[in-house]
């Protein structure tokens, strides 16, 4: 999968012919020779099949590139963000899960359509406003309360609503998802097994369909990792928060080949680094999947 | 529920009202600027004038600029001008075709009579709600156009790969998983790095329409795929293949007929991402560009601090728009979700 994002961005960014030096070869004030000279400097002179190759050859040993924005390596500035997008999205994440799977335990419990039918309101208006708007929202809320002074610096309460805003599409996702599951896990001939045995109804849903619907809620988990990716670049723009996704913007409006490929490698790593985990959680939650991954082995 | 879906299908008429008569509701053209009232707040409409008597024609009183360091306006309430209908003003070409210059509404342009603003003005002097109409209409016909493209593509290549072998088959489903599973703002951030960052509107926006396209196909190819191979398994489809109808006939009019539906729908809901994704990538400066507004450039503006303090709902309001037409898309879209049985 790594082969074929970084070979199609790589093309991508090769064929469209403007790179860093794109500048520097419009302005009048740097001779042909110094464009010639940095090119062989960066590489760019040579055809672009050698560039992918030496640049995947890199990657083997660790080695990014050299970004030509900031004069630095590409790892380093990655590592350096890194940590900030992490919590950013660990926060949102964590927010998203305390908020969605209560609330569809108790739509489930309470069973009552006015609860029900506003919780859909709230789904669908969670999943509509775009996150610029809520993220926008969340800086107004942010200088009100710090007063002028704001100016993107890394404070709890940014970092709180930051994760709210990033929330916002997954809690929608996951109701959606969270509810539909339980509803369908209630009626499972299990489930009402457990109940007849006299079981509370709060044992029967968390104990027994709770682990039916466990699932599909654990893949939904994995997948907002990447909406969540996908957020933090617009909420890190606009709160100021500085991690991989306002870093990207910055790449994308330098130009820099090198540091943009470097975060579209480093968040393919991240979305499948956390899809595997909702594969792993998956397996230690339910034998049967388990036991269909040793089928298709033999 | 069904007074639900009809609203908004009234709401998306609505906008299709403003896309094609955007430029006549308009008071005024996107890029006439006013140097005397930059960053004035709505004008007030008003029936009753300072002496308590009332009009039955609305009048606008001369908002004057009271402090321009901190853009503070009063209204001038000497003499008040009445608003028209189909008043004359700036040039426009009326559906692309005839050159018009009525608008729907405005103030009559006399010396000295001022300009009404339903949401104020830009730090440019800019009608704000010229600005908007023309903002909706710009990405929401760069949008769909989009996702018309990526809707094609993946239905092109859904079909191919739901009929042929099983190598070409996991080749594009391969490539689909892969584009499903980063992250879709990343990917498009990554293909708008490969073209000049300052481009021409029609330019950037063909841009915009190739770049979703190439990003978007994916969900809707896997989705038209699944469609076929399942259909694929019905009898009437061996039927048809037992009377001797050619691999393609039985593609193009027994299996596709019948997954249309499900993939008419499948497009309907995908039209927010494009929409969202045009708003994100204008939002952070490198879609569309200055004098041309998009919802996206429009929301820019919000990103100014003082603008957003002084009047965060008339800044918000291209955001409030956008959450308008998602939420009707989505209720068109219908609702796919379990409901309980009792």
């Amino acid at each position: 999968m790594l082969f074929a994002v970084s070979a199609i961005t790589f093309g991508l960014l090769s064929a469209a012919g403007g790179d860093a030096l794109s500048a520097l070869r419009e302005n009048p004030q740097v001779s042909e020779e110094t464009v010639q000279r940095l090119s062989a400097v960066y590489g760019l002179d040579k055809p672009v099949t050698t560039r992918y190759f030496s640049w995947l050859g890199g990657i083997a040993r660790g080695n990014l590139g050299e970004s030509f924005l900031y004069k630095a390596p590409v790892l380093g500035l990655l590592l350096a963000r890194l940590g900030n997008t992490a919590i950013l999205s660990i926060v949102g994440l964590l927010i998203a899960l305390l908020i969605a799977i209560p609330s569809a335990y108790l739509i489930v419990r309470i069973r009552s359509r006015l609860l029900d039918g506003f919780a859909d309101v709230i789904v669908s208006l969670a999943a509509s406003i775009p996150r610029m708007v809520a993220a926008l929202v969340a800086l107004l809320f942010l200088i009100s309360i710090s007063g002028k002074t704001f100016a993107g610096d890394r404070s709890p309460v940014a970092l709180l609503l930051g994760g709210i805003v990033l929330a916002l599409p997954v809690i929608a996702v996951l109701l959606a998802q969270a509810k539909g599951e339980l509803v369908r896990a209630v009626d499972l001939a299990f489930v009402q097994f457990a109940r007849s045995k006299g079981l509370s109804e709060r044992a029967v849903i968390l104990r027994h369909a709770f682990r039916e619907a466990l699932n599909p809620i654990l893949t939904i988990g994995g997948l907002s990792i990447g909406t969540m990716v996908s957020g933090s670049v617009v909420v890190e723009t606009i709160l100021g928060w500085p991690g991989i996704g306002s870093l990207l913007v910055a790449a994308v409006k330098g130009r820099d080949v090198s540091l943009v490929m470097g975060i579209v490698v480093a968040t393919s790593v991240v979305v499948w680094l956390a899809n595997t985990l909702a594969e792993i959680l998956q397996m230690i939650n339910d034998p049967r999947v388990r036991s269909a991954e040793a089928n298709t082995d033999l | 529920m069904r007074a639900l879906t009809s609203i908004a299908w009234v709401i998306l008429a609505m906008f299709g009202i403003v896309i094609l008569f955007g430029d006549f509701i308009a008071p005024y053209d996107h890029t006439s600027q006013s140097r005397t009232d930059p960053s004035a707040p709505p004008s007030v409409i008003r029936f009753y004038d300072r002496d308590g008597e009332f009009h039955l024609r609305p009048f606008i009183y001369r908002q004057k600029l009271a402090d321009p360091l901190s853009r503070t306006y009063e209204e001038d309430m000497s003499t008040p001008f009445p608003l028209t209908a189909f008043t004359p003003g700036d040039p426009y070409s009326f559906l692309g075709i005839f050159s018009a210059q009525t608008h729907l509404f405005g103030v009559e342009a006399r010396d000295g009579a001022p300009r009404v603003y339903l949401l104020g003005t830009d730090e440019l002097g800019r009608d704000r709600f010229s600005r908007l109409l023309r903002g909706i209409r710009f990405s929401l016909i760069v949008c769909p156009i989009g996702a018309l493209l990526a809707w094609a593509i993946g239905i092109s290549l859904g079909l191919i790969s739901g009929s042929s072998g099983a190598r070409t088959d996991a080749v594009l489903m391969g490539v689909a998983d892969t584009m499903l599973a980063l992250p879709t703002l990343v990917l498009i951030l990554a293909a708008r790095a490969a073209f000049p960052l300052e481009l021409p509107p029609i330019r950037a926006a063909m841009l915009l329409v190739l770049i979703f396209a190439a990003v978007g196909w994916a969900e809707t190819a896997r989705l038209t795929r699944g469609l076929v191979r399942s259909i694929k398994q019905r009898e009437y489809i061996l039927a048809a293949r037992a009377i001797g109808l050619s691999e393609a006939r039985i593609m193009l009019r027994h299996i596709l007929p019948n997954a249309w539906p499900t993939i008419l729908r499948q497009g309907l809901v995908t039209l927010p991402t494009f929409l969202l994704a045009e708003v994100a990538l204008s939002f952070l400066g490198v879609g569309l560009q200055e004098p041309e507004p998009s919802l996206g450039t429009l929301l820019a503006a919000a990103a100014d601090v003082n603008q957003l303090q002084r009047d965060p709902l008339i800044v918000l309001a291209p955001g409030i728009v956008i959450t308008v037409f998602v939420l009707a898309i989505r209720i068109v879209g219908g609702p796919t979700e379990r409901k309980f049985s009792s």
